[in-house]
């Protein structure tokens, strides 16, 4: 190093160490502390080099610059010199940019929002028995936040990393597929340190409960609100707003004559805040939803909205009120004008406004909706009226070629034009609410407005969403979760673009009786609750709400989703009391090779869920997708058996040939539910397990294996039996026959597995050995 | 060029499937590979043709050319139901992983294979995959036998309106591969 260099770098850590206040001598400071994007490389290429990107080009052009359209098929380059690999690259950066920036942009706003309420020395609030509050953010920058100003510090590191991650995009930079990947994993790692800062400041900002499993169970589902009431419908993620329509019903001694339902995540920010709110359904519920007519005024903030709200609620006579400055849809701002005037212009004109003041606009909503309520005729379609509608359908098909879910509607719609009812019923569930049959048919059946009667009456429970896990809970799990005595920590994530929604109960329930920890956020938190058994029990009522065998969490919303690689993290500092301070490949090392964890999205679609998973696949969590994620075009992919499995072993200081893919994918694809279950039980296997644990994972991997995949045994099993001690008792005879048939030897015994010493790092072997 | 039935699946790109409607044409690709490959998936459940289940057609046309059969999802409990333990277990992203890999050995060990014909995936997935193998996997060629077009596939059918002309196909594609030379 040159000693320009050398004292540049000095005036660079100097900064870094007064913004995490390295004085506070709380941990030491580890190898990274606020990483720029190329510090953290080296531990994605070796994460890369097993879990190579795997790309599936969803268009073979480009046309990102003024030298194209560049046809990128099969080998050849662009008129920049990109090809095909390095453009799907360049793709999963941007999406995982956009992520960053959505949840960042969050996080920036309710911080200023809620500095702007309580100040910026506003202390941060977990409860009692959360005292790591920040992992993520304590892991990658190395700061402990204190106050909201310093959950604003972390939200600034990522923006400034954003803007080098951003600009790798522009034509003429970045060229290496790998390159990009890393980048998207930064991205992905920043993202986590985002979304924690928002979900902490608005625990903090909005008294949200914490430090406790057993939040309240609330009305959900698309028949929760009684219609008769004046209702609001708020739509997005930002609880700004919503929060102030709950304060302003309150102040009003209105709290019980108003509905506030939600649809999204602002559906579980809300219900956090007040237990009386309701959670309508998940973004699939929502163009279904809007055009019921139900909602006397809908509020938007931002993200997962339809952009065509607007003209949407026109249609239905429907109030609408945006009230956040990312998503203004071309409405007149009213930011200054007096409620009591914009109230009388909405109701007496149907204008449309953007109300930047939450307060504002709170008020603004409630009043609508009281105005609105009377002078509107809510009805659903009954049976009758819905087949009047369909008997014009000619069985043309074309919805069905518009359909991104592949369904049949056409003949669920013919089908209730003969007054059978039945297969359209079976279909709800299946639809993702795009509403693109109804835009295509062309004698304009109402496709979506038909599925009201059959939509149903049911209403369900959800359990609010409780934030993050406690450090009591981790203390009790972190040893059996590391020796694999609890087989593992699956968490059900994201976005409602499934192939079925009621996968996601299913998966859930399996799991949750097979005493693994079930997690839940965002829409799948949702959906999960959606479904009863036959006492008309929904999942939250069977299963408890801790953080333990057999446990159904839901942590709240996608910013919440932090919450969940946080309590990854916690196991390592908490239980392995390993320092996280600026110490994130330690960590991640860790959690890869120790910690059983995985994500499932079965319904990813936003560019938000792509960065929340690859920021879990930086950290070493593997992460299952349904069908349609395979349009993420990447997936990143081990060969099994054939890959590279060298770990260190700590305590020996050797390389030792594991030849056992564990985890075997960081981010994987199938088709249908039952493979999925086999893959997470699989997913969960970790290097570390003890043979007590391996074999309680592998008797759950081969009974779901049988159960979905009929008799025999995985083709794979070989991989993961160690020795004979790893052998489940009830399949032992069985398993043991097979092996000896394809002549399986006994693996090296491990200690301390660990990738830190098997590529270039800054790390020391001492670091993980704690 | 041929749209696709599903909307979703429309190709952004240049380089588009043949769409073959003579079983014969199929037949006669099947019999020049060396090492064909059949990837059956979910979708062949719960589907039938005149009673006979899409998974009885899959494994007979499997059967008739000579070739071994990787089944993805949980298509293999139905496979096992009717006595056929398939020839590998991956799933398709995975085994479309494998593929792309010039020098992996195959299914049978004795080398990787020359024409992959993919049987009972979604739509979305299987044209997602199939463009993996497109654009780096330029050792194989790739066909399909859903009653789709499928735009990123070498050889694919067409969208067939009516089931007996599917029906039809794939029988006629069973009696041509069991016909000899
Ligand atoms: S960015 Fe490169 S590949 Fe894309 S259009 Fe421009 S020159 Fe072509
Ligand atoms: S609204 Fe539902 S049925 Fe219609 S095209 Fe979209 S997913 Fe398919
Ligand atoms: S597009 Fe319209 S007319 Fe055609 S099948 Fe669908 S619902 Fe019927």
């Amino acid at each position: 190093m040159t000693q320009t260099a050398e004292h540049k770098k000095t005036k660079k850590r100097k900064e870094i160490e007064k913004i995490i206040r390295a004085e506070d001598n709380w941990e030491p400071i580890g190898a990274t502390p606020m990483p720029d994007v190329a510090d953290l490389r080296n531990w994605d290429m070796r994460l890369l080099k097993t879990y190579a990107p795997w790309y599936a080009p969803f268009c073979d052009l480009c046309c990102f610059c003024t030298y194209g359209k560049c046809d990128l098929t099969a080998g050849k380059r662009g008129a920049c010199g990109i090809d095909i690999a390095g453009q799907q690259g360049r793709i999963v950066l941007l999406a995982c940019c956009m992520g960053l920036a959505a949840h960042g942009g969050h996080a920036r706003h309710i911080i200023d929002y809620l500095i702007e309420k309580h100040g910026e020395d506003c202390k941060i609030n977990l409860g009692d028995n959360v005292a790591v509050e920040a992992p993520n953010i304590r892991t990658v920058l190395g700061l402990k936040p204190e106050t909201l100003a310093d959950l604003r510090t972390a939200v600034e590191y990522a923006e400034r990393e954003l803007i080098h991650l951003v600009s790798a995009l522009n034509t003429g930079q970045e060229g290496s597929n790998l390159d990009y990947e890393s980048k998207a994993l930064h991205a992905g790692m920043l993202d986590h340190v985002v979304m924690e800062a928002a979900d902490i400041a608005q625990i903090t900002g909005f008294k949200y409960p914490t430090s406790v499993a057993d939040t309240p169970l609330i009305d959900a589902g698309v028949s929760c609100v009684d219609i008769a009431k004046p209702t609001i419908l708020v739509i997005g993620h930002n609880p700004a707003t919503s929060t102030n329509i709950i304060d302003h019903l309150r102040k009003n001694d209105l709290y019980d004559k108003v509905e506030v339902g939600g649809i999204c995540c602002t559906a579980l920010e809300t219900t956090r805040y007040a237990d009386k709110a309701k959670v309508i359904g998940p973004l699939s519920r929502q163009l279904y939803y809007v055009r019921t007519g139900i909602a006397d005024v809908i509020v938007t903030d931002e993200q997962c909205i339809r952009t065509d709200v607007g003209i949407e609620a026109k249609k239905v006579g429907t109030a609408m009120i945006a009230t956040s400055d990312k998503a203004c849809y071309g409405f007149e701002d009213a930011t200054e004008m007096d409620a009591d005037e914009i109230v009388k212009k909405v109701v007496e004109e149907g204008k449309q406004y953007l109300i930047l003041d939450h307060e504002k606009a709170g008020e603004v909503a409630v009043k609508v909706a009281l105005k609105l309520a009377p002078q509107r005729r809510k009805h659903l379609l009954d049976e009758k009226e819905a087949q009047e509608l369909a008997k014009s359908c000619r069985e043309c098909e074309i919805c069905e070629r518009a359909c991104p879910n592949l369904m049949s509607i056409g003949t669920g719609i013919r089908q209730a034009g003969q007054g059978n009812f039945e297969p359209l019923r079976q279909m709800v569930d299946e639809c993702i609410g795009c509403g693109k049959c109804d835009q295509d048919c062309p004698r304009k059946i109402p496709i979506m407005r038909i599925m009201q009667a059959v939509a149903g009456t049911d209403t369900f429970k959800v359990r609010a969403g409780r934030g993050p896990i406690m450090d009591t809970e981790i203390r009790n799990v972190g040893a059996p979760i590391v020796l694999g005595t609890i087989p593992g920590v699956v968490a059900f994530v994201g976005c409602s673009n499934y192939p079925d929604v009621d996968d996601i109960v299913e998966m859930a329930e399996e799991f949750a009786k097979r005493k693994y920890i079930v997690v839940m956020s965002g829409c799948a938190a949702m959906v999960a609750g959606m479904k009863k058994d036959a006492e008309g029990k929904t999942i939250y009522e069977r299963f408890p709400g801790n953080f333990d065998a057999g446990g159904v969490v839901n942590v709240g919303s996608c910013v919440a989703n932090a919450h969940i690689t946080g309590a990854a993290i916690k196991i390592a500092n908490i239980f392995a009391t390993l320092p996280l301070r600026g110490n994130y490949e330690v960590i991640a090392d860790y959690i890869l090779n120790r910690v059983g964890a995985c994500g499932v999205a079965w319904g990813a679609y936003s560019q938000k869920a792509a960065t929340i998973a690859t920021g879990c696949n930086r950290m070493g969590i593997p992460v299952l997708l349904g069908p349609h994620s395979s349009k993420y075009r990447r997936l990143y992919l081990s060969k099994k058996g054939e890959d590279d499995w060298k770990v260190m072993d700590g305590r020996k200081r050797e390389i030792v040939d594991t030849e056992e893919p564990s985890p075997e994918h960081l981010v994987y694809v199938t088709e249908s539910k039952e493979r999925a279950m086999v893959t997470i039980a699989k997913l969960c296997i970790r290097k570390n397990d003890t043979p007590q644990g391996r074999a309680i994972k592998l008797n759950h991997y081969i009974s779901l294996y049988k159960k979905h995949m009929g008799s025999g045994l995985p083709e794979d099993l070989q991989h993961y039996v160690r020795t004979d001690k790893d052998l489940p008792i009830v399949y032992k005879k069985e398993v043991l026959t097979y092996l000896k048939e394809i002549g399986w030897k006994p693996k090296p015994v491990l200690s301390l597995p660990t990738l830190i010493g098997t590529y270039p790092t800054k790390v020391p072997l001492e670091a993980v050995i704690h | 060029m041929v749209m696709p039935l599903h909307r979703v699946n429309v190709l952004t790109g240049t380089k588009g499937a043949k769409v073959v409607t003579e079983a014969a044409e199929f037949a006669d690709t099947i019999k020049r590979a060396k090492r064909p490959l059949f990837v059956l998936g979910p979708r062949l459940l719960g589907t039938c043709l005149d009673g006979k289940s899409l998974v009885e057609y899959a494994l007979e046309i499997a059967k008739a050319s000579k070739a071994p059969i990787c089944a993805t999802a949980h298509i293999r409990a139905k496979m096992m139901e009717l006595g056929v333990k398939p020839d590998s277990e991956y799933d398709v992203v995975e085994i479309i992983n494998r593929l792309k890999d010039p020098d992996w050995k195959g299914v049978r060990k004795e080398g990787n294979h020359d024409l992959v014909v993919f049987f009972g995936i979604r739509t979305d997935l299987g044209n997602q995959g199939l463009s993996t193998l497109k654009h780096f996997a330029p050792h194989l060629k790739t066909m399909t036998l859903c009653k789709y077009v499928f735009p990123n596939a070498d050889f694919s059918l067409p969208n067939f309106r009516k089931d007996e002309e599917w029906k039809s196909f794939l029988e006629t594609l069973v009696s041509k591969l069991k016909e000899e030379g």
